[in-house]
């Protein structure tokens, strides 16, 4: 499913992007390597729509099977073009699941930071940790989620649990991984200065293991938002899981399509707030390695 | 240059035979649990105000000797001290010039300079004016850059700048000009010998180069390979101000450069 979602929503995404650039690069002879990238692309895109709506007219393939790429497109349309305010359209349970996302996101992966921090700075409690985050690092999470909503119920409870379950574990090991990665050189420094722990996690560590904490952020934010679907696909009043759970229900592939769509630009959009944020707070990237 | 005479008066006010500040007796140290000898009884005194440079083959323990000095390392017998008192670990009297500058990415030029004054608790003693060890060491417009927008040599000065602004009485440095151009690296150490006259700090200098030592060096100590012991102290006798053009022509140069160069050769590696 996942690999669906992910197929559509870079294809939307380079159709967007590609769109424009005929026209402005038609009359010019340089950049023909870019020229004609662009042109395989947008080759690929016109062949796969015009080979699925082929394929589902001509191969007489059911609506319930697979939708036509217009069918997908009027869905996609009326979630969109309606007042935010409305229940049928994205917004509101779009709303619902991002922000038992976030809470999830910033619980879980707040205590994989300040858990992994603590495992970096004391060899008695890494040991004392690392077999659990080992053990329910390799069990598959999701697994857990009927169990959460036992313990939590079918409110915003669950959601934000398995949000924060699944957010922590990139958190925990990046944040361990990169506080431990820091140069000896480095804590030399401040060990030649009589800083203090704090002063030293602080000022070199934390810095120094920030690249690290962006890529497990990274993936914490898709996980957060992974963990909100599956405890809505469990049961809830609202949100874009629900959204797939009743289009399903009714057997309207197309809104699936569709709602798959949205998440899938989500994940995009929020992969891009990451890597901003990042190029803005690590200014000095790679530089900072020997 | 100016600037550091005036907050170091002390310059002029040294007595006729300066003391030894540091002291080190019998100074004997293992790695690995015993089994890698990296100094085998080591005697070495540095007087007050003196600039000595340390030379020896790859792997001698230089920079272990320096570690232990700087209070990062322990020892095992022997006897180390700074001012009469042993040396149990980092002083507020001793700035740590490392290898390739060591400054932090994440940190201005200027917070760089002043992270002495930021950690290690309560601050006693004197600090310096941060703008004027920056002018002194010609950092001053670049103060609000970050280290990886410097060159090599500016970095390598930012680092230096680091271990004086705590007023510190020792600076100790492990090949501070190794990972520069040859160029840059006769330019820093004309630099060096300047800033070292105007605040006449006592420096203990690590490196490899042979020209380097004989420029910079009240005093060269030359060590032996592992396990390393001081075979030889030969006084440079070259008057200050030095620079790279008058040096080489001294008549003592050439002597030196060549008994320093017969030492390590009989060391082997090197």
């Amino acid at each position: 499913m996942s690999q669906a979602q992910t197929t559509i929503v870079a294809d939307s995404v380079s159709i967007e992007k590609a769109a424009p650039k005929p026209k402005t690069a038609a009359g010019k002879h340089k950049d023909k390597a870019s020229i004609n990238g662009t042109f395989i692309t947008l080759l690929g895109i016109v062949i796969l729509f015009s080979g699925w709506a082929l394929a589902v007219k001509y191969l007489a393939i059911p609506s319930y099977i697979l939708p036509t790429p217009a069918a997908v497109w009027n869905a996609l349309w009326s979630g969109i073009a309606v007042s935010p305010a409305s229940p049928l359209g994205y917004y509101l349970p779009l709303w619902g699941t991002l922000k038992n996302a976030a809470i999830g996101l910033a619980i879980g992966s707040g205590l994989g930071l300040v858990l992994g921090s603590l495992m970096a700075e004391s060899r008695m409690i890494e040991k004392l940790l690392m077999p659990y985050a080992f053990a329910l690092q390799s069990l598959p999470k999701v697994a857990i989620a009927p169990l959460v909503v036992i313990w939590f119920g079918f409110g915003d409870g669950s959601k934000i649990a398995i949000s924060a379950l699944l957010a922590f574990f990139p958190m925990l090991i990046n944040s361990f991984t990169g506080l431990r990665a820091v140069e000896p050189e480095r804590i030399d420094l401040m060990r030649s200065l009589s800083a203090s722990r704090f002063e030293t996690y602080r000022i070199v560590k934390l810095p120094n293991a920030a690249p690290y904490i962006f890529a497990g952020l990274d993936m914490a934010v898709v996980y957060a938002l992974l963990g909100t679907i599956v405890a809505e696909f469990l049961g809830a009043q609202q949100g874009m899981g629900v959204v797939i759970t009743q289009a399903q229900a009714v057997t309207d592939v197309a809104g699936v399509f569709a709602a798959l769509v949205i998440l899938g630009a989500m994940g995009i959009l929020l992969h891009g707030i990451v890597r901003g944020l990042e190029a803005k707070i690590v200014h000095w990237g790679d530089r900072g390695r020997k | 240059m100016a600037a550091l005479a005036q907050i170091h008066p002390i310059a002029d006010a040294r007595p006729q035979a300066p003391r030894d500040l540091i002291t080190i007796r019998g100074l004997d140290k293992t790695y690995a649990a015993g089994s890698v000898h990296a100094l085998s009884n080591i005697d070495l005194d540095i007087k007050d105000g003196e600039f000595v440079c340390v030379v020896g083959p790859s792997g001698c323990g230089k920079s272990t000797l320096l570690r232990i000095l700087a209070g990062l390392d322990d020892y095992d017998t022997g006897e180390a001290a700074l001012d009469g008192k042993a040396i149990t670990g980092p002083s507020r009297d001793v700035g740590v010039v490392f290898q390739a500058a060591n400054l932090l990415p994440w940190l201005t030029v200027r917070e760089n300079v002043a992270l002495p004054l930021r950690v290690g608790g309560k601050q006693t003693g004197q600090a310096e004016d941060i703008d004027r060890l920056l002018d002194v060491a010609g950092l001053k417009d670049f103060g609000e850059r970050y280290p990886y927008e410097l060159s090599g040599g500016m970095q390598q000065r930012a680092g230096i700048c680091r271990a004086l602004v705590r007023s510190p009485r020792v600076l100790l440095m492990d090949e501070p000009f190794g990972a520069l151009d040859a160029l840059t690296r006769e330019r820093m150490n004309l630099e060096l010998q300047r800033i070292w006259q105007a605040s006449r700090k006592t420096v203990m200098l690590i490196t490899h180069s042979i020209s380097e030592a004989i420029f910079l060096a009240d005093r060269v100590v030359v060590m032996s390979a592992r396990p390393g012991r001081v075979i030889r102290e030969l006084e440079v006798p070259i008057p200050r101000p030095r620079s790279n053009d008058t040096i080489i022509s001294h008549p003592a140069y050439p002597e030196l450069a060549k008994e320093i160069r017969g030492l390590l050769n009989a060391q082997g590696d090197e």
